[in-house]
This record gives structure tokens, sequence and C-alpha cells, in this order.
């Protein structure tokens, strides 16, 4: 391993180090590395967007290929700056009008017929494992799925019969709310194992 | 204070440093543990595994860098097998932060290993911003979206994507994402180009994406480091999400003991609680 | 006009996506208004997130000019900003020759070392910190309450045993049928319904909003003036 290899890993170490330093209480070490964390995050952007926008998506096609419509977006674009100043705000809201229709309606149909469609497709046909058609499964993903909506309806007060279906509804989700629990679990030791691993590994590792 | 109150009043450093020690065991002892798989997991690697040698497929890398030790070895078991079957490799970022740097060194390495050329067989499109309209645009042209790769060289010049114009030509989704976006490669590809999709998806992710399993719309899917250990396995090729298992487990065990001496000094605190509050009453 | 003018455009736009939906690849002049739009949305998006990158920009300068507070940590990003940020935008010519490398964003550049060597450990780091306040809350606050609560606790406990190795070697122990239970009736039965319900909710949610948008409804988007 060369000399540079190796202060490359003690940097990842220290800084590793500087952030787990606030489990023990917050510092200045801490502090420090958190803004630049957020600094070089912002710088991050700068130039991703620089490049993969102005450069490759706007200034190239317009100056190499004569895409001269593109003029277009890239005023709009521009104008998203005006929201700096107190007087000229209003001229972001065109291009960013622009966005929120152009995904507003890829949204629409995207949400209804991706999602709401699918989704009751799904719950229309018979629930399989294994290739075999398991009723009690079916059984239970209908009314899972028939009182987690009841749950969450609130135009009405849930008493009565619908307040008894939201209570089932209630231990549905109380159910899969745990799996997801156990899953975020599963999660965050996952991304510690990932910084354990390397600080013994590779950062020990060029100690031994 | 009896012993149970002492408990609950601990201080939260004694739990991490519970934590670490968990953590750091299974590396001073190793062992091996049985990786089961999943039907979901099964089920993806099915998909892949079925499709023609040569096939066309677009892999993600959806993923901030702060999930890597999840999401990286699902990329890298997932090249493994795309690579070893001889399929052209284009890969994709809708985040901005991490997703473009990991697949230009990720997909590299692995290309390396097998011999792969940039532009012929794999292709790195990078990021561009506004994933709603990149995946929608994308069925159009990709061109449209991606004038130039990751690397600023305008698709034009790159065999490969001289031959692949829109999904048309694109056989298979494999979708690695620590966030929202494979919601959408559902919802838009899959609905709209009838493309299939399959998922890695952080543990965090992973109970919502049941639902797309089970309706067909995800042929597959690997739920965080268990997922990623189950596709290292199912290749051949064990990594991080292999070895992270012993610490995971450990980590696991601990956590489940904390509820229990947790619950049980609540449940002694609250009865002695409540003996006092019956003493005082009478 | 300050209005009324984003609203129109916003129509526009909104309706261009909803008739390339309909026509697909049937009527080429819809397809292709909507292909160009999509694009011009992407450079537009792109703009937005430099406005955001000024504007965080701006904040911590101003802060290091009035001398506020722990003006030395907004110092301490103000300059990362540009240390990442500025390697990226000069053109490599105008670097000496053998250091033209170091330009712009490719492996080998100063952006992408820094990238690789700085930002990558820290924000793995910032999140793995997070397991460490997930075990504190376990033992702290996750309590058998109510039936609700005892109901999350157990399905967490089982779900965390049966996603590790060691843990469904010990469900197996109690019954080999456990960890194939867990699998197809909570996340596949259970679970899978409750998400369901939740997908279909917050995609009618979705579709509503976009529609709203779409008519100009709603225009809290737009900001205040």
């Amino acid at each position: 391993m060369s000399g540079w290899e190796i202060f490359q890993i003690w940097l990842m170490a220290f800084l590793t180090l500087a952030i787990f330093s606030f489990l023990y209480r917050d510092n200045p070490l801490f502090k420090f590395v958190e803004h630049m964390y957020a600094g070089l995050s912002t710088g991050y952007y700068l130039g991703l967007y620089y490049d993969t926008v102005i450069k490759q998506r706007l200034w190239m096609p317009l100056s190499e290929q004569g895409e001269w419509w593109l003029i277009v977006p890239g005023l709009l674009g521009f104008l998203m700056f005006a929201r700096l100043s107190t007087r000229y705000s209003w001229l972001a809201r065109l291009g960013l009008a622009f966005v929120m229709g152009t995904t507003s309606g890829v949204y629409l149909l995207s949400e209804l017929h991706g999602n709401v469609l699918g989704q009751m497709v799904g719950t229309m046909s018979p629930q399989r494992v294994q290739g075999m058609v398991n009723w009690w499964l079916t059984a239970i993903v209908v009314v899972g799925l028939i009182t987690t909506l009841i749950y969450f309806y609130f135009s009405k007060e849930h008493r009565g019969v619908l307040g008894g279906t939201a209570r089932v509804g209630i231990w549905f989700i109380m159910v899969s709310f745990g799996a997801h629990f156990g899953y975020t679990v599963m999660g965050r030791v996952s991304l510690l194992i990932g910084r354990v691993y390397f600080l013994w590994n590779d950062w020990i590792g060029t100690m031994r | 204070m009896n012993l149970w109150q002492q408990l609950d009043k601990l201080d939260r450093r004694w739990v991490f440093l519970l934590v670490w020690i968990a953590a750091v065991i299974p590396l001073i002892v190793p062992a091996t543990f049985k990786i089961s798989i999943s039907p979901e997991g099964k089920s993806l690697f099915e998909a892949v595994d079925r499709l023609p040698d040569s096939s066309t497929v677009i892999l993600t890398f959806d993923i901030w860098p702060n999930a890597l030790a999840e999401t990286e070895p699902m990329e890298r078991a997932a090249l493994h097998h795309l690579f070893r079957k001889n399929m052209y490799v284009i890969t994709v970022a809708n985040i901005p932060l991490g997703g473009p740097s990991v697949a230009e060194r990720v997909t590299r390495e692995l290309a390396a290993q097998y011999g792969k050329t940039y532009g012929v067989d794999y292709v790195n499109l990078g990021y561009k911003p506004g994933y709603v309209s990149v995946l929608r645009g994308m069925g159009t042209s990709i061109e449209g979206i991606f004038p130039t790769d990751n690397s600023g060289t305008p698709l034009s010049e790159l065999p490969l994507m001289q031959r692949v114009k829109n999904y048309e030509q694109v056989d298979f989704i494999f979708v690695v994402a620590d966030n929202a976006t494979v919601d959408y490669w559902v919802s838009i590809v899959n609905a709209q180009f009838r493309k299939p999709v399959g998922a890695g998806v952080t543990a965090v992710m992973a109970p919502k994406q049941f639902a797309y399993v089970g309706s067909g719309q995800l042929v597959g899917l690997l739920g965080g480091m268990k997922g990623a250990a189950e596709y290292e396995k199912l290749v051949g090729k064990s990594g991080l999400a292999t070895t992270g298992m012993g610490m995971q487990s450990l980590v696991h065990f601990l956590l489940i003991a904390l509820i229990v001496v947790g619950n049980v000094g609540y449940i002694v605190t609250r009865q002695v609680a409540r003996t006092r509050e019956r003493k005082v009453k009478a | 006009m300050k209005t009324t003018v984003p609203l129109i455009i916003a129509f526009l736009a909104g309706l261009a996506m909803v008739l390339s939906f309909f026509s697909g690849p049937g009527v080429p002049v819809v397809r292709d208004i909507s292909a160009e739009f999509l694009i011009w949305s992407s450079i537009i998006g792109g703009f937005s997130f430099l406005l955001g990158v000024v504007s965080i920009t701006r904040v911590n300068w101003r802060k290091v000019a009035a001398r506020q507070h722990g003006w030395g940590y907004n110092l301490v990003t103000v300059i990362s900003v540009f240390v990442m940020g500025l390697p990226a935008l000069i053109p490599a010519g105008w670097l000496p020759e053998g250091m033209t490398s170091l330009a712009g964003r490719n492996a080998g550049s100063v952006y992408d070392w820094l990238f690789v060597n700085i930002m990558t450990p820290m924000s793995q780091t910032m999140f793995a910190i997070l397991a460490f306040y997930i075990a504190s809350a376990a033992y702290r606050a996750f309590r058998t309450r109510s039936t609700e609560a005892t109901l999350l606790l157990l399905t967490a406990s089982l779900v965390m045993l049966w996603r590790v190795p060691m843990g469904e070697a010990l469900l197996n122990t109690i019954t080999p049928a456990l960890p194939d239970f867990i699998n197809t009736y909570i996340m596949n039965g259970v679970n899978l319904s409750v998400q369901r319900g939740i997908i279909i909710g917050a995609a009618l949610g979705a579709a509503t909003m976009s529609l709203r948008i779409i008519l100009g409804i709603e225009r809290t988007y737009m900001g205040k003036g």
C-alpha cells in the first residue's frame, strides 16, 4: 500500500471518528466536520448541476447543435434566481410553474395508472405462495387493505361499524409498522457495520 | 432506588458501548453463517437469469453515499451476474449526490474483471435532475434526456447507445435505490412502458415494496444487507453483505435483549407503583 | 400577470403530459412536444438546485459577515462549498499541462477525490450513528403500554430475528415453519395489505393534488405576492 493510500485511509478514519465522537457528547470537532460536510455537499451540487445541466444539457446543444429553442428553458431556469430579489421574486414562478405543471401531468396519470390500478389489480387476484393459491392469505390482504383504508378515512367519525373496522385496521397497521421498525433497525445496523468494517479492516489494517 | 429503576435511568452511552462491543466481536471471532434465500430474492435472481445472454439491462444507482453499506454490495452482485451473462449494462442515477460517482467507480472496477469495454458493453449515463421527467422522457428518447454520458461523451459516439434509443431496446430494469425513485420506476416505467422491473432497496424501504412484489409490478426484491447477502450467495460472490451478517445478527440479539430488559423493568416498576398506590388508598 | 401567466404555463405543461399519456406513440406531435417539455423541465429543475446552492452559501456568508455566534463554523461551510465546487467548474484548459485531469468531475479529479475520501465516509458515518440512537430508543421507549404497542413490539422483534442468520436459526429451533410464516403471513400478508392501503391512499392524494395544480386551484407553490 502506498503512502498516499495510507494517508487517504487515515483521513477517512479521522473523519469517521470525528463524527462518532458525537456519541460521547457534542464537541467542536464534530461541529467542524458537520459544517464541512454541509459545505462540501453544497459544492458537490454546484459542480454537478453546472456540468450536467448548464454545460451538457443547455450550453452544448445550444452552441454546438443549434437547438436555439433551449433558450426558453434556459431563460425560465435563469429566472429562478429572481427568487433572491424581493421585488422580482414573482418571475421565478414562471419556471417553477412549468416544472410543477409537467410533473403534475406525469404524476396525475402515473399515480392512478401505476399505483391505484396496479395495487387494486394485485388485490383482486388471489394471493399465491409458491404458485399455489392461498385463500387465507388472500383474505388477510383484502381485510387488511379495507380496514387500513377505513382507518385513514377521516371524513366520518370512527363510531359503530366504522369504528370497529378502524380498530381492526389499527391492529393491522401496528403489525406492519412493527415489521417496518424491525427492518429499520436492520438498515441502521447495516450502516454501522459498514463503518466498523472499514475501521477494523482498512484503518487498523494499515497498522498491522 | 431498586435495580430496575436504576436500569431505567441508565446513561445511554452505556447502551452505545454495548452496541460497539456487539458490532466488533464478530470481527475478532469471525464465523460463517448459512444464508437463507427469500422467495423475493430468488425470484429477482431467476428473472435476471432467465434473460437471454446479451440482453440489455438498465442498472440504476439511485443511491446516496450514506447507505452504501447496503446498496453497494447489491450493485456489485448484480454487476457480477449481468457481466457474467454478457449483458449490455446501462447505468443511470436519479440521485445527484453519490449515484453517478459510485456508478463510475464500481462499474469500471467490475467491468475490468470481466474484460468489458466502455461504450460497447456498458455505459454510465450519469445523472440528470427531475427523476419524474427523466424516467418518463427516457421512454421517448434516452439521448433527449442524456445528450452525453457521465463523462461528457456524446451518446452518438458510444456504440451501445447508438442501438439503445429508449425503453423499447431495454429488456430489464434492475433498480437499486435507497429512496422513493423505485416507486416511479414501477408507476411510470413498468406501468406505462411494460418493462419488467426488479429492485434492491435499503431495509428501511423494503416493507413497502412487498406491495409491489405482491401485485407483480416488481419481479423480485432484495431488502437491505440481508437481501444483498442473498444475491451475493446466488451469484456465488460473497462480499461485505455476507461478512456483515455476523455483526448484524449479534447487534439484533442485543437490541432484542435491550427491549426485553427495558420491558421487564417497565412492568416491575409499574407493578410496584400500583401496589404502593393501593396501599396508600387502603 | 404575476399569477395568471404562471397558471397558464402550469396548465399547458400539465395538459401536454396528460395528452401524451393517452395519445401514446399514435400522435407524434403530442409525443414530441411532451418529450421536449420533459427536457425543459429537467433543465429548469437543475437551475432550481443551483438556486439552492446560492441560497445556502448566502445564508452562511451573511452569518460570517455579521460575526454571529459560531460564525467560524459558517465560514468552514462557505470555504467547503468553493473547495468542492470550483475544481469542477474550472475548464481543464486553464490548468498547466499534466494537471488537467484534476479539473472536472471524472475519476482523478479533485472533485471526485473529495467526494470519495471525505464526503462518502462522513455521510456514511452520519447515518451509522442512528444505529446507536435506535438501540437507545428500543431500550427506553419501546414499551408494552397497550395492545397496539405490544403488537408493534412483538412483530418488530420477530422480524429482527427473522432477517439475520442467527435469529432465523433460533426461530427454526422453535418450529421450522416460523420463518416461512413470518415471510408469508406477516410480510406478504398483513404488511403488504397495510402498505397497499398507504400506497393507494397516497396515490389518490398525489393525483388529486396534481389535478388541482394543473387546473390552477392549488397555488401555494407560488408563494406569496
